[in-house]
Protein backbone atom coordinates (compact mmCIF):
# COMPACT_ATOMS: atom_id res chain seq x y z
CA UNK A 1 0.00 0.00 0.00
CA UNK A 2 1.52 3.23 -0.71
CA UNK A 3 0.47 7.32 -1.45
CA UNK A 4 0.75 7.22 -5.42
CA UNK A 5 0.65 10.76 -7.02
CA UNK A 6 0.78 10.13 -10.57
CA UNK A 7 -1.02 11.13 -13.75
CA UNK A 8 -4.13 10.34 -16.03
CA UNK A 9 -2.38 8.49 -19.85
CA UNK A 10 -6.52 8.36 -21.25
CA UNK A 11 -9.41 8.35 -20.24
CA UNK A 12 -12.22 7.60 -23.05
CA UNK A 13 -15.74 5.55 -23.07
CA UNK A 14 -16.02 1.98 -23.01
CA UNK A 15 -19.76 2.15 -22.52
CA UNK A 16 -22.73 3.84 -22.24
CA UNK A 17 -21.98 5.81 -18.87
CA UNK A 18 -18.74 3.62 -18.46
CA UNK A 19 -15.31 5.08 -18.62
CA UNK A 20 -11.42 3.06 -18.43
CA UNK A 21 -8.96 5.54 -17.18
CA UNK A 22 -5.15 4.59 -17.23
CA UNK A 23 -2.29 6.05 -15.28
CA UNK A 24 0.77 6.08 -14.83
CA UNK A 25 2.43 3.00 -12.86
CA UNK A 26 5.86 4.30 -10.87
CA UNK A 27 8.37 1.79 -10.98
CA UNK A 28 8.65 1.72 -7.24
CA UNK A 29 4.97 0.67 -6.48
CA UNK A 30 3.88 -2.39 -5.34
CA UNK A 31 2.43 -4.00 -9.16
CA UNK A 32 -1.87 -4.27 -8.60
CA UNK A 33 -3.18 -8.21 -8.21
CA UNK A 34 -7.32 -8.89 -9.86
CA UNK A 35 -9.30 -8.13 -7.57
CA UNK A 36 -7.07 -5.36 -5.75
CA UNK A 37 -8.18 -1.50 -5.75
CA UNK A 38 -7.33 1.90 -5.24
CA UNK A 39 -8.47 4.78 -3.70
CA UNK A 40 -8.95 8.13 -5.72
CA UNK A 41 -8.83 11.61 -4.21
CA UNK A 42 -10.90 13.27 -7.42
CA UNK A 43 -11.01 17.17 -6.44
CA UNK A 44 -8.10 19.11 -4.12
CA UNK A 45 -11.72 20.41 -1.65
CA UNK A 46 -14.04 19.64 0.68
CA UNK A 47 -16.44 18.33 -2.39
CA UNK A 48 -16.98 15.72 -2.86
CA UNK A 49 -14.59 14.70 0.26
CA UNK A 50 -13.87 10.96 0.36
CA UNK A 51 -11.67 9.39 -1.59
CA UNK A 52 -13.33 7.21 -3.85
CA UNK A 53 -12.65 3.09 -4.58
CA UNK A 54 -12.20 1.67 -8.04
CA UNK A 55 -11.19 -1.86 -8.55
CA UNK A 56 -8.19 -2.75 -11.19
CA UNK A 57 -8.99 -3.50 -14.44
CA UNK A 58 -5.56 -4.16 -15.70
CA UNK A 59 -2.19 -3.74 -15.29
CA UNK A 60 0.72 -3.34 -17.59
CA UNK A 61 4.75 -3.56 -16.48
CA UNK A 62 5.57 -3.15 -20.16
CA UNK A 63 4.50 -0.09 -20.40
CA UNK A 64 3.96 1.00 -16.89
CA UNK A 65 0.72 1.84 -16.82
CA UNK A 66 -2.64 0.39 -14.66
CA UNK A 67 -6.11 0.89 -15.24
CA UNK A 68 -9.43 0.95 -13.68
CA UNK A 69 -13.02 1.19 -15.29
CA UNK A 70 -15.74 3.26 -13.82
CA UNK A 71 -19.09 4.26 -13.96
CA UNK A 72 -20.11 7.92 -14.36
CA UNK A 73 -23.18 8.21 -12.06
CA UNK A 74 -22.61 10.70 -9.25
CA UNK A 75 -20.40 13.58 -8.67
CA UNK A 76 -17.05 12.33 -8.11
CA UNK A 77 -17.35 10.16 -11.32
CA UNK A 78 -19.05 12.75 -13.11
CA UNK A 79 -15.45 14.81 -12.42
CA UNK A 80 -13.29 11.77 -12.71
CA UNK A 81 -14.54 11.47 -16.62
CA UNK A 82 -13.40 15.26 -17.25
CA UNK A 83 -9.89 14.27 -16.68
CA UNK A 84 -7.18 14.61 -19.48
CA UNK A 85 -3.89 13.09 -20.12
CA UNK A 86 -1.20 14.73 -17.69
CA UNK A 87 -3.84 15.40 -15.20
CA UNK A 88 -2.53 14.44 -11.30
CA UNK A 89 -4.29 11.37 -10.18
CA UNK A 90 -3.90 11.22 -6.16
CA UNK A 91 -4.01 6.97 -4.89
CA UNK A 92 -4.02 4.95 -2.10
CA UNK A 93 -2.97 1.81 -3.53
CA UNK A 94 -2.66 -1.37 -4.59
CA UNK A 95 -5.43 -1.90 -1.52
CA UNK A 96 -7.15 -5.15 -0.18
CA UNK A 97 -6.21 -8.87 -1.20
CA UNK A 98 -6.82 -10.35 -4.57
CA UNK A 99 -8.66 -13.08 -5.94
CA UNK A 100 -6.65 -16.42 -5.18
CA UNK A 101 -5.51 -19.39 -8.05
CA UNK A 102 -8.22 -21.46 -8.68
CA UNK A 103 -7.37 -24.94 -7.12
CA UNK A 104 -5.96 -27.57 -9.02
CA UNK A 105 -7.81 -29.24 -11.40
CA UNK A 106 -11.19 -26.51 -11.14
CA UNK A 107 -12.32 -24.44 -14.22
CA UNK A 108 -11.89 -20.91 -12.94
CA UNK A 109 -15.45 -19.47 -14.52
CA UNK A 110 -15.26 -15.37 -14.10
CA UNK A 111 -18.87 -13.62 -13.91
CA UNK A 112 -19.20 -10.29 -13.98
CA UNK A 113 -21.88 -8.06 -13.66
CA UNK A 114 -22.09 -4.19 -14.73
CA UNK A 115 -19.57 -2.00 -13.71
CA UNK A 116 -18.52 -5.48 -11.96
CA UNK A 117 -16.37 -6.25 -15.77
CA UNK A 118 -13.09 -4.45 -14.07
CA UNK A 119 -11.69 -6.42 -12.26
CA UNK A 120 -12.80 -9.82 -14.10
CA UNK A 121 -11.31 -8.30 -17.42
CA UNK A 122 -7.91 -8.11 -15.59
CA UNK A 123 -8.32 -11.94 -13.84
CA UNK A 124 -8.77 -13.27 -17.22
CA UNK A 125 -6.17 -11.56 -19.01
CA UNK A 126 -3.69 -12.93 -16.03
CA UNK A 127 -5.58 -16.25 -16.44
CA UNK A 128 -4.92 -16.21 -19.42
CA UNK A 129 -0.88 -16.29 -19.36
CA UNK A 130 -1.62 -19.94 -16.91
CA UNK A 131 -2.64 -23.63 -17.59
CA UNK A 132 -6.01 -22.83 -16.37
CA UNK A 133 -7.38 -20.16 -18.32
CA UNK A 134 -11.06 -20.32 -18.27
CA UNK A 135 -14.15 -18.83 -19.00
CA UNK A 136 -15.00 -14.92 -18.62
CA UNK A 137 -18.75 -14.25 -18.74
CA UNK A 138 -19.86 -10.24 -19.22
CA UNK A 139 -23.47 -9.44 -17.97
CA UNK A 140 -25.39 -6.15 -18.79
CA UNK A 141 -28.85 -4.98 -18.65
CA UNK A 142 -28.52 -4.48 -22.52
CA UNK A 143 -26.08 -3.66 -25.40
CA UNK A 144 -24.98 -0.21 -24.66
CA UNK A 145 -23.77 -1.37 -21.59
CA UNK A 146 -21.84 -4.20 -22.75
CA UNK A 147 -17.68 -2.95 -22.83
CA UNK A 148 -15.87 -2.10 -26.13
CA UNK A 149 -12.09 -3.35 -24.45
CA UNK A 150 -10.06 -5.70 -26.60
CA UNK A 151 -9.29 -8.84 -24.83
CA UNK A 152 -6.12 -11.17 -25.65
CA UNK A 153 -7.46 -14.20 -27.77
CA UNK A 154 -6.93 -16.29 -25.63
CA UNK A 155 -9.63 -15.59 -23.24
CA UNK A 156 -12.88 -17.82 -24.02
CA UNK A 157 -14.98 -15.00 -23.47
CA UNK A 158 -19.15 -14.60 -23.60
CA UNK A 159 -21.36 -11.27 -23.16
CA UNK A 160 -25.21 -11.53 -21.95
CA UNK A 161 -27.78 -8.92 -21.81
CA UNK A 162 -30.94 -8.67 -19.70
CA UNK A 163 -32.95 -7.97 -22.43
CA UNK A 164 -31.24 -10.26 -25.41
CA UNK A 165 -30.28 -6.77 -27.20
CA UNK A 166 -26.85 -8.26 -27.71
CA UNK A 167 -24.77 -11.94 -26.38
CA UNK A 168 -27.08 -14.41 -24.95
CA UNK A 169 -30.30 -13.24 -23.28
CA UNK A 170 -30.52 -14.03 -19.72
CA UNK A 171 -28.30 -13.56 -16.39
CA UNK A 172 -24.77 -13.56 -16.37
CA UNK A 173 -25.24 -16.05 -13.33
CA UNK A 174 -27.47 -18.59 -15.51
CA UNK A 175 -25.51 -18.69 -18.62
CA UNK A 176 -22.74 -19.92 -16.10
CA UNK A 177 -24.75 -22.31 -15.12
CA UNK A 178 -25.91 -23.54 -18.28
CA UNK A 179 -21.67 -23.54 -19.72
CA UNK A 180 -20.80 -25.46 -16.46
CA UNK A 181 -23.35 -28.05 -17.23
CA UNK A 182 -22.71 -28.23 -20.54
CA UNK A 183 -18.93 -28.75 -20.44
CA UNK A 184 -19.61 -30.89 -17.49
CA UNK A 185 -16.60 -29.73 -15.53
CA UNK A 186 -15.64 -29.24 -11.71
CA UNK A 187 -15.81 -25.02 -12.04
CA UNK A 188 -14.66 -22.37 -9.67
CA UNK A 189 -16.69 -19.11 -9.68
CA UNK A 190 -14.92 -15.98 -9.67
CA UNK A 191 -17.74 -12.96 -9.26
CA UNK A 192 -17.98 -9.16 -9.24
CA UNK A 193 -21.02 -7.02 -9.65
CA UNK A 194 -24.44 -5.72 -7.94
CA UNK A 195 -24.96 -7.38 -4.55
CA UNK A 196 -27.86 -9.98 -5.89
CA UNK A 197 -25.67 -11.03 -8.40
CA UNK A 198 -22.84 -12.40 -5.78
CA UNK A 199 -26.11 -14.08 -4.13
CA UNK A 200 -27.21 -15.71 -6.91
CA UNK A 201 -23.31 -16.84 -7.62
CA UNK A 202 -23.22 -18.04 -3.96
CA UNK A 203 -26.30 -19.99 -4.59
CA UNK A 204 -24.89 -21.86 -7.66
CA UNK A 205 -21.70 -22.71 -5.74
CA UNK A 206 -23.41 -24.38 -3.60
CA UNK A 207 -25.56 -26.43 -5.66
CA UNK A 208 -22.69 -27.56 -7.74
CA UNK A 209 -20.38 -27.90 -4.29
CA UNK A 210 -17.60 -25.55 -5.58
CA UNK A 211 -15.84 -22.67 -3.78
CA UNK A 212 -16.89 -19.12 -5.37
CA UNK A 213 -15.12 -15.78 -4.91
CA UNK A 214 -16.56 -12.64 -5.07
CA UNK A 215 -15.75 -9.27 -5.06
CA UNK A 216 -18.00 -7.10 -1.70
CA UNK A 217 -18.36 -3.53 -1.78
CA UNK A 218 -19.77 -1.15 0.96
CA UNK A 219 -18.87 2.75 1.77
CA UNK A 220 -15.77 2.97 2.49
CA UNK A 221 -13.89 5.72 4.89
CA UNK A 222 -10.29 5.26 5.08
CA UNK A 223 -9.93 3.00 2.65
CA UNK A 224 -6.96 1.06 4.98
CA UNK A 225 -8.85 -0.98 7.89
CA UNK A 226 -8.32 2.38 10.66
CA UNK A 227 -12.01 3.38 10.61
CA UNK A 228 -14.14 0.01 10.84
CA UNK A 229 -16.54 1.82 8.09
CA UNK A 230 -16.91 -0.45 5.17
CA UNK A 231 -17.93 -3.78 7.14
CA UNK A 232 -19.62 -6.69 5.65
CA UNK A 233 -21.63 -9.46 7.99
CA UNK A 234 -19.36 -12.87 8.03
CA UNK A 235 -19.30 -15.93 9.46
CA UNK A 236 -17.50 -17.11 11.94
CA UNK A 237 -15.30 -16.14 15.16
CA UNK A 238 -16.17 -12.19 13.88
CA UNK A 239 -19.66 -10.60 13.35
CA UNK A 240 -18.41 -8.38 10.93
CA UNK A 241 -15.14 -8.01 8.37
CA UNK A 242 -13.98 -4.68 7.31
CA UNK A 243 -14.27 -4.96 2.92
CA UNK A 244 -11.12 -2.76 2.88
CA UNK A 245 -8.67 -5.22 4.73
CA UNK A 246 -9.94 -8.66 4.81
CA UNK A 247 -12.11 -8.24 1.77
CA UNK A 248 -12.90 -7.35 -1.34
CA UNK A 249 -12.17 -10.79 -2.70
CA UNK A 250 -13.94 -12.81 -0.29
CA UNK A 251 -14.77 -16.77 0.12
CA UNK A 252 -18.63 -16.64 -0.72
CA UNK A 253 -19.47 -19.15 2.19
CA UNK A 254 -17.74 -16.49 4.66
CA UNK A 255 -20.75 -13.89 3.84
CA UNK A 256 -24.04 -13.90 5.77
CA UNK A 257 -26.38 -13.47 2.57
CA UNK A 258 -29.37 -11.01 3.23
CA UNK B 1 10.35 27.92 18.77
CA UNK B 2 9.23 24.90 21.51
CA UNK B 3 6.50 23.58 19.67
CA UNK B 4 5.91 20.84 23.17
CA UNK B 5 2.61 20.88 24.69
CA UNK B 6 2.42 20.28 28.38
CA UNK B 7 -1.17 18.78 29.72
CA UNK B 8 -1.01 17.54 33.70
CA UNK B 9 1.72 15.57 34.25
CA UNK B 10 2.62 15.05 30.61
CA UNK B 11 4.25 16.04 27.68
CA UNK B 12 3.56 16.09 24.35
CA UNK B 13 6.32 16.32 21.27
CA UNK B 14 4.33 19.35 19.40
CA UNK B 15 0.66 20.18 19.19
CA UNK B 16 -0.72 17.89 16.13
CA UNK B 17 -2.27 14.77 17.13
CA UNK B 18 -4.58 12.14 15.28
CA UNK B 19 -8.14 11.65 16.39
CA UNK B 20 -9.66 8.91 17.66
CA UNK B 21 -11.64 6.39 15.45
CA UNK B 22 -9.61 8.21 12.76
CA UNK B 23 -6.40 6.60 12.81
CA UNK B 24 -6.74 2.90 14.21
CA UNK B 25 -4.34 1.94 16.36
CA UNK B 26 -1.56 3.34 14.00
CA UNK B 27 -0.05 0.39 12.54
CA UNK B 28 -2.95 0.57 9.97
CA UNK B 29 -1.27 4.27 8.55
CA UNK B 30 2.50 3.23 8.99
CA UNK B 31 3.14 2.27 5.41
CA UNK B 32 1.58 5.63 4.51
CA UNK B 33 2.78 8.30 7.25
CA UNK B 34 5.72 8.47 9.00
CA UNK B 35 4.36 7.76 12.73
CA UNK B 36 7.77 9.97 14.35
CA UNK B 37 5.85 13.49 13.37
CA UNK B 38 2.75 12.92 15.21
CA UNK B 39 2.04 14.89 18.45
CA UNK B 40 0.03 12.27 20.07
CA UNK B 41 -2.36 9.29 18.58
CA UNK B 42 -5.50 9.07 19.97
CA UNK B 43 -6.86 5.11 19.81
CA UNK B 44 -9.59 3.74 18.82
CA UNK B 45 -12.53 3.61 21.59
CA UNK B 46 -11.69 1.27 24.19
CA UNK B 47 -14.55 -0.80 26.02
CA UNK B 48 -14.19 -3.52 28.43
CA UNK B 49 -16.07 -5.67 26.18
CA UNK B 50 -15.24 -6.62 22.99
CA UNK B 51 -18.66 -4.67 20.78
CA UNK B 52 -18.88 -5.78 16.90
CA UNK B 53 -20.38 -2.09 16.20
CA UNK B 54 -23.41 -1.16 14.31
CA UNK B 55 -25.36 -2.31 11.19
CA UNK B 56 -24.59 -1.41 7.93
CA UNK B 57 -24.25 0.94 6.14
CA UNK B 58 -21.98 2.80 8.63
CA UNK B 59 -20.53 5.71 6.59
CA UNK B 60 -22.33 8.11 4.38
CA UNK B 61 -21.30 11.55 2.66
CA UNK B 62 -22.60 14.89 3.17
CA UNK B 63 -21.69 18.33 1.90
CA UNK B 64 -17.98 18.82 2.48
CA UNK B 65 -18.62 16.29 5.72
CA UNK B 66 -19.46 12.94 6.70
CA UNK B 67 -21.70 11.15 8.91
CA UNK B 68 -20.55 7.83 10.57
CA UNK B 69 -22.17 5.36 13.08
CA UNK B 70 -19.93 2.66 13.73
CA UNK B 71 -20.95 2.11 17.14
CA UNK B 72 -17.18 1.68 19.05
CA UNK B 73 -16.35 -1.09 17.26
CA UNK B 74 -13.53 -2.43 19.16
CA UNK B 75 -11.95 -5.98 20.37
CA UNK B 76 -12.29 -4.95 23.84
CA UNK B 77 -9.79 -4.97 26.88
CA UNK B 78 -8.49 -8.29 26.35
CA UNK B 79 -8.41 -7.86 22.65
CA UNK B 80 -7.25 -4.51 23.21
CA UNK B 81 -4.20 -5.89 25.36
CA UNK B 82 -3.11 -8.80 22.97
CA UNK B 83 -3.51 -7.64 20.03
CA UNK B 84 -2.99 -3.79 20.64
CA UNK B 85 -0.66 -3.21 23.52
CA UNK B 86 2.38 -4.57 21.75
CA UNK B 87 2.38 -2.60 18.47
CA UNK B 88 1.91 0.65 20.86
CA UNK B 89 4.86 -0.29 23.01
CA UNK B 90 6.73 0.25 19.41
CA UNK B 91 5.06 3.48 18.40
CA UNK B 92 7.53 6.00 17.97
CA UNK B 93 5.19 9.16 19.20
CA UNK B 94 2.49 9.05 21.87
CA UNK B 95 -0.50 6.68 22.48
CA UNK B 96 -3.77 8.36 24.05
CA UNK B 97 -6.20 5.57 24.53
CA UNK B 98 -9.92 6.74 23.96
CA UNK B 99 -12.30 5.28 26.84
CA UNK B 100 -15.43 4.27 26.40
CA UNK B 101 -18.66 2.55 27.74
CA UNK B 102 -21.90 2.51 28.46
CA UNK B 103 -21.77 2.95 32.14
CA UNK B 104 -19.43 5.35 34.61
CA UNK B 105 -17.77 1.41 35.58
CA UNK B 106 -17.03 0.83 32.55
CA UNK B 107 -14.80 3.69 32.11
CA UNK B 108 -13.47 2.92 35.46
CA UNK B 109 -12.26 -0.93 34.46
CA UNK B 110 -10.46 0.04 31.39
CA UNK B 111 -8.43 2.91 33.01
CA UNK B 112 -7.91 0.44 36.24
CA UNK B 113 -6.91 -2.05 34.22
CA UNK B 114 -4.72 -0.81 31.80
CA UNK B 115 -3.35 2.53 34.35
CA UNK B 116 0.28 0.63 34.66
CA UNK B 117 0.97 -0.09 31.12
CA UNK B 118 3.92 2.17 29.98
CA UNK B 119 3.22 2.70 26.86
CA UNK B 120 -0.10 4.33 27.35
CA UNK B 121 0.85 8.48 27.95
CA UNK B 122 -2.49 9.21 28.97
CA UNK B 123 -6.59 9.09 28.68
CA UNK B 124 -9.15 10.78 26.65
CA UNK B 125 -12.89 9.64 27.90
CA UNK B 126 -15.45 9.53 25.42
CA UNK B 127 -18.26 11.22 27.01
CA UNK B 128 -19.33 12.22 23.25
CA UNK B 129 -20.02 9.37 21.19
CA UNK B 130 -23.86 9.84 19.51
CA UNK B 131 -23.67 6.44 17.87
CA UNK B 132 -24.34 3.98 20.96
CA UNK B 133 -27.38 3.67 22.93
CA UNK B 134 -26.08 3.82 26.28
CA UNK B 135 -23.19 5.86 27.87
CA UNK B 136 -20.80 7.81 25.84
CA UNK B 137 -23.10 10.94 24.85
CA UNK B 138 -26.02 10.50 27.51
CA UNK B 139 -23.29 10.57 29.95
CA UNK B 140 -21.46 13.60 28.61
CA UNK B 141 -24.64 16.27 28.56
CA UNK B 142 -24.63 16.06 33.08
CA UNK B 143 -22.19 18.46 34.10
CA UNK B 144 -23.10 17.29 37.99
CA UNK B 145 -22.38 13.36 36.21
CA UNK B 146 -19.65 14.33 33.94
CA UNK B 147 -18.05 16.26 37.37
CA UNK B 148 -18.62 12.58 39.12
CA UNK B 149 -16.83 10.70 36.82
CA UNK B 150 -14.04 12.77 35.66
CA UNK B 151 -13.09 12.98 39.83
CA UNK B 152 -13.42 8.85 40.02
CA UNK B 153 -11.19 8.07 37.23
CA UNK B 154 -9.00 10.97 38.09
CA UNK B 155 -8.04 8.61 41.30
CA UNK B 156 -7.53 5.77 38.83
CA UNK B 157 -4.44 6.66 37.33
CA UNK B 158 -1.80 9.53 37.32
CA UNK B 159 -1.19 9.70 33.71
CA UNK B 160 -2.90 12.88 31.80
CA UNK B 161 -6.61 12.90 31.69
CA UNK B 162 -8.62 13.96 28.55
CA UNK B 163 -12.47 14.44 28.64
CA UNK B 164 -13.76 14.40 25.40
CA UNK B 165 -16.39 17.06 25.09
CA UNK B 166 -19.74 16.61 22.72
CA UNK B 167 -21.04 19.81 20.89
CA UNK B 168 -24.38 18.41 21.27
CA UNK B 169 -25.41 20.21 24.35
CA UNK B 170 -27.28 23.90 24.89
CA UNK B 171 -23.92 25.20 27.07
CA UNK B 172 -20.76 23.00 26.13
CA UNK B 173 -18.72 25.32 28.43
CA UNK B 174 -20.91 24.06 31.85
CA UNK B 175 -19.72 20.60 30.67
CA UNK B 176 -16.18 21.83 30.44
CA UNK B 177 -16.26 23.32 33.55
CA UNK B 178 -17.89 19.89 35.16
CA UNK B 179 -14.20 18.11 33.88
CA UNK B 180 -12.41 21.08 35.33
CA UNK B 181 -13.60 20.84 38.76
CA UNK B 182 -13.43 16.96 38.55
CA UNK B 183 -10.00 17.15 38.12
CA UNK B 184 -8.67 16.47 34.01
CA UNK B 185 -6.00 17.84 32.80
CA UNK B 186 -7.26 19.10 29.73
CA UNK B 187 -11.15 18.71 27.65
CA UNK B 188 -10.70 18.14 23.58
CA UNK B 189 -13.14 19.19 21.77
CA UNK B 190 -15.30 18.74 19.60
CA UNK B 191 -16.79 15.20 18.99
CA UNK B 192 -19.14 14.49 16.24
CA UNK B 193 -22.31 16.60 15.60
CA UNK B 194 -25.80 14.57 15.56
CA UNK B 195 -27.00 14.26 11.68
CA UNK B 196 -29.14 12.41 9.55
CA UNK B 197 -29.37 12.11 6.02
CA UNK B 198 -32.92 10.13 4.57
CA UNK B 199 -33.19 8.21 1.09
CA UNK B 200 -36.07 9.61 -0.60
CA UNK B 201 -36.18 6.66 -3.02
CA UNK B 202 -36.45 3.76 0.03
CA UNK B 203 -38.16 5.89 2.27
CA UNK B 204 -36.24 5.51 5.34
CA UNK B 205 -33.07 6.82 6.29
CA UNK B 206 -29.53 5.96 4.78
CA UNK B 207 -28.44 4.61 8.06
CA UNK B 208 -29.81 2.03 10.21
CA UNK B 209 -29.48 3.47 13.25
CA UNK B 210 -31.04 6.78 11.63
CA UNK B 211 -28.89 9.25 12.88
CA UNK B 212 -24.88 9.48 13.16
CA UNK B 213 -22.16 11.64 13.61
CA UNK B 214 -21.36 14.80 11.76
CA UNK B 215 -17.02 15.15 10.65
CA UNK B 216 -14.91 16.47 8.31
CA UNK B 217 -14.76 20.35 7.15
CA UNK B 218 -18.72 21.06 7.30
CA UNK B 219 -17.86 21.03 11.64
CA UNK B 220 -14.86 23.33 11.21
CA UNK B 221 -16.49 26.45 12.04
CA UNK B 222 -18.56 24.80 14.71
CA UNK B 223 -15.14 23.11 16.55
CA UNK B 224 -13.72 26.37 16.40
CA UNK B 225 -16.56 28.22 18.29
CA UNK B 226 -16.67 25.80 20.90
CA UNK B 227 -13.41 25.67 21.36
CA UNK B 228 -13.01 29.30 22.06
CA UNK B 229 -16.34 29.23 24.30
CA UNK B 230 -14.21 26.51 26.64
CA UNK B 231 -11.01 28.06 25.84
CA UNK B 232 -12.18 31.21 27.50
CA UNK B 233 -14.13 29.54 30.24
CA UNK B 234 -11.47 26.99 31.94
CA UNK B 235 -7.79 27.01 32.87
CA UNK B 236 -6.70 23.69 32.19
CA UNK B 237 -5.69 23.30 28.39
CA UNK B 238 -8.08 22.76 25.52
CA UNK B 239 -7.24 20.28 22.55
CA UNK B 240 -9.24 21.78 19.50
CA UNK B 241 -10.75 19.25 16.64
CA UNK B 242 -13.94 19.33 13.92
CA UNK B 243 -12.85 19.63 10.89
CA UNK B 244 -9.04 20.41 10.52
CA UNK B 245 -7.97 19.71 6.72
CA UNK B 246 -4.83 22.07 6.55
CA UNK B 247 -2.67 24.46 8.41
CA UNK B 248 -4.81 27.87 8.51
CA UNK B 249 -7.56 25.43 10.15
CA UNK B 250 -4.93 23.99 12.93
CA UNK B 251 -3.38 28.01 13.17
CA UNK B 252 -7.49 29.04 14.07
CA UNK B 253 -7.55 26.63 16.64
CA UNK B 254 -4.38 27.75 18.60
CA UNK B 255 -5.36 31.37 18.06
CA UNK B 256 -8.69 30.51 19.84
CA UNK B 257 -7.39 29.08 22.81
CA UNK B 258 -6.59 25.11 21.74
CA UNK B 259 -2.77 24.02 23.43
CA UNK B 260 -3.18 21.06 20.72
CA UNK B 261 -5.37 19.63 17.70
CA UNK B 262 -6.55 16.40 16.01
CA UNK B 263 -6.93 15.85 13.13
CA UNK B 264 -9.57 13.57 12.16
CA UNK B 265 -11.46 12.77 9.01
CA UNK B 266 -8.86 14.50 6.98
CA UNK B 267 -7.05 11.32 7.98
CA UNK B 268 -8.60 9.28 5.23
CA UNK B 269 -8.09 11.66 2.53
CA UNK B 270 -4.64 13.17 2.57
CA UNK B 271 -1.56 11.41 4.14
CA UNK B 272 0.52 14.57 3.92
CA UNK B 273 -1.74 16.38 6.24
CA UNK B 274 0.05 16.48 9.59
CA UNK B 275 3.34 17.12 7.72
CA UNK B 276 1.35 20.06 6.02
CA UNK B 277 0.01 21.66 9.67
CA UNK B 278 2.97 20.78 11.81
CA UNK B 279 4.68 22.87 9.05
CA UNK B 280 1.84 25.67 9.33
CA UNK B 281 2.14 26.14 13.13
CA UNK B 282 5.87 26.74 12.62
CA UNK B 283 5.90 29.16 9.52
CA UNK B 284 3.24 30.84 11.61
CA UNK B 285 4.90 30.72 14.62
CA UNK B 286 7.89 32.65 12.78
CA UNK B 287 6.18 35.16 11.20
CA UNK B 288 5.10 36.60 14.05
CA UNK B 289 7.97 35.40 16.31
CA UNK B 290 5.98 33.08 18.91
CA UNK B 291 8.01 31.25 21.15
CA UNK B 292 5.82 28.47 22.37
CA UNK B 293 2.01 27.59 22.12
CA UNK B 294 0.72 30.03 24.77
CA UNK B 295 2.01 32.88 22.66
CA UNK B 296 -0.92 31.76 20.39
CA UNK B 297 -3.43 33.03 22.82
CA UNK B 298 -2.02 36.87 23.39
CA UNK B 299 -4.16 38.40 20.03
CA UNK B 300 -7.79 37.01 20.42
CA UNK B 301 -9.37 38.24 23.79
C1 LIG C 1 -15.22 6.99 11.45
C2 LIG C 1 -15.07 7.76 12.74
C3 LIG C 1 -14.95 7.07 13.96
C4 LIG C 1 -14.83 7.77 15.16
N1 LIG C 1 -14.67 7.07 16.33
C5 LIG C 1 -14.47 7.75 17.51
C6 LIG C 1 -14.20 7.06 18.72
O1 LIG C 1 -14.12 5.82 18.77
N2 LIG C 1 -14.02 7.80 19.86
C7 LIG C 1 -14.08 9.18 19.85
O2 LIG C 1 -13.91 9.79 20.90
N3 LIG C 1 -14.31 9.85 18.70
C8 LIG C 1 -14.50 9.18 17.53
N4 LIG C 1 -14.71 9.89 16.36
C9 LIG C 1 -14.76 11.36 16.41
C10 LIG C 1 -13.42 11.98 16.02
O3 LIG C 1 -12.40 11.60 16.91
C11 LIG C 1 -13.54 13.52 15.98
O4 LIG C 1 -13.92 13.98 17.26
C12 LIG C 1 -14.54 14.01 14.96
O5 LIG C 1 -14.50 13.22 13.79
C13 LIG C 1 -14.31 15.47 14.57
O6 LIG C 1 -13.06 15.67 13.95
P1 LIG C 1 -12.82 15.71 12.35
O7 LIG C 1 -13.86 16.62 11.78
O8 LIG C 1 -11.42 16.17 12.16
O9 LIG C 1 -13.04 14.31 11.89
C14 LIG C 1 -14.85 9.20 15.16
C15 LIG C 1 -14.97 9.88 13.93
C16 LIG C 1 -15.07 9.19 12.74
C17 LIG C 1 -15.20 9.96 11.45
Amino acid sequence: MAHIVTSVLENRPVAQDYYELRLAWPSWAPAPQPGQFLTVRTVDGPVPLLRRPFAFSGFDRADSSARIIYQRRGHATTLMSAKRPFDPFDILAPLGNGFPDPSSGRRPILIAGGIGMGPMLFLAERLAQTPYPGILIIGARSAQYLPRVVLSHSVQTILCTDDGSAGRKGSAVDIAREEIRQEACAPELYLCGPHGMLAAGHELAEELDAPAWVSMEQTMGCAVGACMGCVVRVHGGEEYARVCTEGPVFDSRTIVWT
Amino acid sequence: MDLSVRIGPGTLPNPVGVASGTFGYGSEYEKLIDLSIIGALYTKAVTPEARPGNATPRIIETAAGMINSIGLANNGLAGFKTAKIPYLRTLPCPAVVNVAGAKGDDYARVIEELADEDCIWGWEVNLSCPNVKTGGLALGTNPAEVEQLTARLRKLSSKPLIIKLTPNVTDITAIARAAEAGGADAVSCINTLVGMVIDTKALRPVLPGKTGGLSGPAIFPVGLAAVYRVAHAIKIPVVGLGGITEADHAVQYLLAGAYAIQIGTANFIDPTVHQKVLDGIREFAALHDLQTISDFHQFID
